[in-house]
Formats: structure tokens, C-alpha cells, sequence
């Protein structure tokens, strides 16, 4: 078979780009572990408070050890469970540390909700059934919003909240 | 090309692939570039 001499650059060019990101890929998969955020990990949504994390004096901000923290969250339609203070009142407001390790744990009680922190890589979506986790280094300080980027239904722009990241 | 004692000339020029060299590589320098750019955000946030 006869090439042209570009066809065989940009020939040698593709399919060394496409071999250069299945090793990429396979590099994180198998090597880094990395993983999708709710990676067949379940949970029965009609009673996620029989989960350890998921009971309602576990929501919310955790601290694990130094630097390291828990954040448990039930989203609903529509807004995020972080628990309640020690008044009694619902959080909506949580603050970390900067450069802490953060591990997110959020389920859904009805529908598909996202949970992502704008401006981070904080990204993911929950679907009933499942946990959604994800370990994130905090190591932008400042404000961020946390919202829900999976159309949930009629009230779906009025969830979110903020998470805050301080010196 | 010599094929059973008879002489074939091939009088196919080869096209010019110049303008295609081009926009192929303009393609892949725009994904290569999107790509890096994309994953140094994802690297630094």
C-alpha cells in the first residue's frame, strides 16, 4: 500500500497521540487508582441513615485527624444535609481549613443531584443508590460556591450553599 | 514497473497534500493545546 509521505506524519501523529493517552489512562486507572466518584459503591436510598456515615449526627464536617477531614452530606430536593449545630439548627455553611485533605461522601435520597464546588475539582455527580466520594487537597483559600449542577426538578437553581476555605 | 515483459509507467502524479498537511496539523496543535491547557487547570486548582 502506497502512503503519501504527510499521510504517514499525521498518521504516525494520531496514533501515537492515541496510544500516548491509553497509557495516560491506564497510568491512572490501574497505577493511581483513580476511579470514577461513585464507583459501585451502593447504598439503599430509601434508608440511607442505616449507613454509619449517613446517620444524622455524622453529616456534616468531621475532623479525622490533622489536617484531615470528613464531609457527609444527604442531598434532597433541594438542598444538602450537613446536620445541625449544637443549638439545633441546619448548617448550611461549612468551613476548612486551606491545604486540609477533604473526603466527601454525599448520597441522594430521590434524585440525580450534582455536588460540586465551583472553582475546585470538586465535581460529581449522585445518583440514588450509590455514595459518591471523592478526596480533594484544599489548597485555594477563599469562598466558593457549593451547587447543584444535575437538573433536579423545579427548585433545582435555588440549591446551593457555601463552603469556605480559610488561612 | 516491469510485469510479464511489458513496461508500466505510472503517469499518476501524487496529489498535493500541502493545504491538508496544514489543517491537519492545525487541528492536532489545537486539541494538543486545548488539552494541556485544560489539564493544567485541573492540576492547579
Amino acid at each position: 500500500m502506497h502512503f503519501h509521505k504527510f499521510e504517514k506524519i499525521w498518521l504516525t501523529f494520531g496514533i501515537g497521540a492515541l496510544v500516548l493517552f491509553l497509557v495516560i489512562l491506564g497510568y491512572g486507572a490501574f497505577y493511581l487508582g483513580t476511579h470514577p466518584q461513585s464507583h459501585g459503591v451502593t447504598i439503599d436510598p430509601q434508608n440511607v441513615e442505616a449507613h454509619e456515615a449517613f446517620k444524622p449526627e455524622n453529616l456534616g464536617l468531621t475532623k479525622v485527624d490533622e489536617d484531615r477531614y470528613i464531609v457527609n452530606v444527604v442531598a434532597s430536593a433541594f438542598h444538602y444535609d450537613f446536620g445541625v449545630d449544637a443549638d439545633g439548627n441546619a448548617i448550611n455553611h461549612i468551613e476548612i481549613p486551606k491545604g486540609a485533605t477533604v473526603l466527601f461522601q454525599v448520597v441522594t435520597k430521590d434524585v440525580i443531584h450534582g455536588f460540586n464546588i465551583a472553582g475546585t475539582n470538586v465535581n460529581m455527580m449522585v445518583e440514588p443508590g450509590y455514595i459518591s466520594s471523592m478526596e480533594v487537597e484544599m489548597n485555594q483559600a477563599g469562598e466558593f460556591t457549593l451547587l447543584c449542577n444535575e437538573y433536579c426538578g423545579i427548585g433545582h437553581h435555588m440549591m446551593y450553599t457555601t463552603v469556605e476555605v480559610y488561612q | 514497473m516491469k510485469q510479464n515483459g511489458k513496461t508500466y509507467t505510472n503517469h499518476e502524479k501524487e496529489p498535493n497534500l500541502k493545504g491538508t498537511l496544514l489543517s491537519v496539523g492545525a487541528l492536532g496543535l489545537f486539541i494538543v493545546i486545548s488539552w494541556t491547557v485544560v489539564f493544567a487547570i485541573f492540576l492547579s486548582r
